[in-house]
């Protein structure tokens, strides 16, 4: 077995480890106890740091995308959601947007 | 009935996020000189793209196993609380544990939206419905990429690798009506700064569990006052 075969194994067990360990201790809670709704903030905290090292300070391949490229999509993408709704439309539209400056900056 | 509605509501912008996403993960795994199945069952069975892109990344480094598990697990950490939020909506009874392979971002965030709206009987199914379709898709898309790696390369890798960051934007957006999630919103964006002062596998976990205990923390003050 390879390295690489050794730490993907690995790394499936942590994953249901963690998601089974979830759905045992929230198991009899209600969904407005305490712990349910701090685990909720700390979940969407998490995406929406995520979400925002990805457009102001990515790694790897997304960094090759300017930085006003990758904001005028993600403004792009939100001022369409909400001025028509939806959320096909509005992703199209921001890697759009992305895709254009993009290319412009790098012409 | 709610099963199949849900696998429609899945087959739309959530379908392109993942399938983008994935195609870029599957690509990555070719790039990386890793085998069709390895890909698959790391998009399958780890099913957390932050984590998987942490390991094909380090699994090519020097150094072992151990340091590209740690990180990667930690890059999907944030499973748990997100079963932890989930679990409530799914019942209370032990077919909740057929939801357990399908708990990732795109789901999660979609049940917490639809899940309060619906009847209980019908919370689960609606849940199965829609993760099991987003597997599928994963699953198809990094088998795709795999195939199809040298034609997904340069800037079209690097376009589908944020169709991830804005899909997500969009839900979190749609969610910010809901006074907890605009804080958890507010609070997790301030606490990017610690994201990008540690290592970015702990970086993320550290800034949500700060930003979201801070969110939290806001929301029971005002609930006192």
């Amino acid at each position: 077995m390879s390295g690489a075969d050794l730490a993907l194994i690995l790394l499936i067990l942590a994953c249901a480890l963690l998601r089974a360990a979830g759905l045992l201790v929230a198991g009899r809670l209600r969904a407005d106890h305490p712990f349910v709704r701090w685990a909720a903030s700390v979940a969407l905290a998490t995406l929406a740091a995520f979400i925002a090292v990805a457009i102001v300070a990515p790694t790897g391949m997304l960094a090759s995308i300017p930085f006003a490229a990758r904001l005028s999509g993600l403004a792009v993408a939100l001022g369409w959601m909400l001025w028509r709704g939806g959320m096909l439309a509005p992703l199209l539209a921001g890697l759009s947007a992305t895709a254009a400056l993009a290319a412009l900056t790098a012409a | 009935m709610i099963f199949r509605t849900a696998c429609r509501e899945a087959l739309g912008a959530p379908a392109l996020a993942m399938a983008a996403t994935f195609l870029a993960f599957g690509a990555a795994v070719q790039a990386a000189g890793l085998g069709f199945g390895w890909g698959l069952a790391a998009a399958l069975l780890v099913y957390g793209m932050p984590g998987q892109m942490v390991l094909v990344t380090a699994v090519a480094l020097p150094g072992g196993a151990l340091p590209a598990v740690l990180g990667a697990a930690a890059a999907n950490a944030r499973f748990l609380p997100m079963a932890v939020a989930l679990s409530p909506w799914l019942g209370g009874g032990v077919r909740r544990w057929w939801a357990l392979p399908f708990i990732a971002v795109t789901p999660w965030a979609m049940a917490m939206r639809r899940l309060p709206g619906l009847p209980a009987e019908s919370r689960l199914a609606w849940f199965l419905g829609f993760g099991l379709t987003s597997w599928l898709v994963a699953g198809a898309a990094t088998m795709l990429g795999h195939a199809i790696a040298p034609l997904v390369q340069g800037p079209v890798l690097a376009l589908l690798l944020l169709v991830n960051p804005l899909y997500f934007a969009l839900i979190l957006a749609s969610e910010m009506r809901a006074a907890p999630s605009r804080r958890a919103v507010i609070c997790g964006c301030g606490a990017v700064p610690l994201a990008l002062l540690l290592p970015a596998a702990w970086g993320l976990l550290a800034a949500g569990l700060l930003g979201g205990t801070l969110a939290f923390l806001w929301g029971q003050r005002r609930e006192r006052r």
